[in-house]
């Protein structure tokens, strides 16, 4: 009983049977450079005070290219990276982005995957989830300063519609990399 | 237990998790954990290079773009600073005099500080959080709740150091107040953010003033040095409109910052030097 538990334990974390430490590795890579372009080169090009959460975008995408189990492990490593850059605590960003993804992983079963339409429709309703998770976080830990229905006017729908757009650009990127296996190089 | 309970399970289990995690390390410190001073200084130079890089790329079109207005400023600067040396060597006068007549009187000499300065190499990417990141850390002497201004005003105070850089709180960040002073009047209020106006979020209020306070727009609005982060005097910025608050019995005026938050490049660190022990008893002299 104990072997079994702990071989599951241990199935658990790998996610499958294959061992695939080069994803984490490549994931943490992409997260960190997507966070550092996001937090120095594109505070210079703000859009009407939106920046885009790219690396929202790159969680959401893989999670509806793999299943919601993997989608959770994307979500809190690079939602962790982003706590420790830039969030007020450990585990904020990283709550946001792992349900986001679990939302994202769930909605691919029941959306056809090669077609880009069904993600693009995904990152515009989990950009919601997302914003609206922080929104109470920030709420509850130190409080708001404006109310509901302005935040989702002024901020979620404008930045759900960036999202919705960039996703066009970024999807192809994330389908074209995951047909060639550039994620797991070791069984090409 | 079948499959799916016990996914739902997991997944509580982990929401609680953060949850707690968020809790924990939401207040109560002023350091980076190892781990992430780790990361920090890792990342500091290629924050500094993109940040650098962005930067190069705006003001190279905005370069393009302003070319007559740049010009047309520059003549406007150059007239303003021949009159500000004018000025300048006034203040230096009435410094020294101030100086003689604190020194007449005994009075306690005022803390002096020195100004290190610091690059501005990120700023958080949500826009939930006024924060940005400079490459000066613990190893130049940077402390938390140091306070951080531009030559045009205050900025905010250092949140969290590193070894090689630190996070800044701004003005705009909802998760402060700072203790404020009208410059003509000295009516004291608090600063906030203004409520309710995400688009209009480089904005700041002062709060708290009574009905009958004086202040009319255009004043400049100062820190008064209360609560001991921000130093007496350094300018906030300037009233836009005074008004009452939501229950009509206070009143309360709209802030521009006197610093552009959206477009920070350099800024300094306030280090306070303790004053000397021997100027301080300092006994008039007889005539």
């Amino acid at each position: 009983m104990k072997f079994h538990l702990k071989k599951k334990v241990k199935r658990w974390f790998l996610l499958g049977n294959k061992i695939h430490f080069t994803l984490y590795l490549i994931i943490i890579f992409i997260t960190i450079i997507i966070l550092v372009i996001q937090g120095s080169l594109l505070t210079f090009f703000i859009v009407s005070g939106i920046i885009p959460d790219l690396l929202l975008i790159m969680v959401v995408c893989l999670a509806f290219l793999w299943s919601e189990k993997r989608a959770i492990m994307v979500g809190i490593i690079a939602g962790f990276i982003q706590d420790v850059l830039f969030g007020p605590a450990i585990g904020f960003f990283c709550l946001a982005k792992m349900i986001a993804a679990l939302l994202a992983g769930l909605a691919s079963h029941e959306i056809y995957r090669d077609q880009i339409i069904g993600p693009m429709l995904t990152v515009f309703f989990v950009t919601f989830v997302h914003e609206i998770i922080i929104f109470y976080l920030t709420g509850f830990f130190w409080g708001n300063t404006f109310t509901f229905y302005v935040a989702l006017e002024k901020l979620f729908l404008p930045k759900a519609i960036y999202h919705f757009v960039l996703t066009m650009l970024f999807y192809p990127l994330f389908y074209r990399a995951e047909q060639k296996k550039f994620f797991y190089p070791s069984f090409k | 237990m079948n499959q799916t309970t016990r996914k739902v399970m997991g997944i509580l289990g982990l929401i609680i998790l953060l949850l707690s995690l968020i809790f924990f390390t939401g207040k109560f410190r002023s350091r980076y954990t190892f781990a992430e001073d780790l990361i920090m200084t890792g990342l500091s130079p290629v924050q500094g290079f993109f940040s650098q890089l962005g930067l190069k790329t705006f003001t190279f079109f905005q370069g393009i773009v302003d070319y007559e207005r740049v010009l047309e400023e520059n003549k406007t600067l150059k007239t303003q600073l021949a009159a500000r040396e004018n000025l300048y060597y006034q203040l230096l006068e009435l410094q020294k005099e101030n100086y003689r007549l604190r020194e007449m009187l005994a009075f306690k000499e005022r803390t002096e500080y020195s100004l290190l300065p610091a690059e501005v190499i990120a700023r958080d990417p949500s826009h939930w959080f006024e924060t940005i990141t400079i490459n000066k850390g613990y190893a130049d002497g940077v402390e938390k709740d140091m306070a951080v201004v531009t030559s045009s005003g205050l900025v905010g105070n250092v949140m969290f150091v590193s070894r090689n850089s630190s996070q800044v709180l701004m003005l705009t960040d909802s998760r402060r107040a700072v203790s404020a002073l009208v410059q003509r009047s000295r009516e004291p209020g608090f600063i906030g953010i203004v409520e309710g106006y995400p688009e209009k979020k480089g904005h700041l209020r002062i709060i708290n003033l009574p009905p009958e306070a004086n202040i009319q727009p255009g004043d400049t609005v100062i820190s008064s040095g209360l609560g001991g982060v921000f130093p007496k005097g350094l300018v906030i910025g300037h009233v836009l409109e005074v008004g009452k608050d939501q229950y009509g019995l206070l009143q309360q005026a709209i802030i521009i910052p006197a610093v552009n938050f959206n477009r920070l490049e350099e800024v300094f660190i306030v280090v306070e030097i303790p004053p000397e022990k021997e100027g301080q008893e300092v006994v008039p002299s007889g005539e």
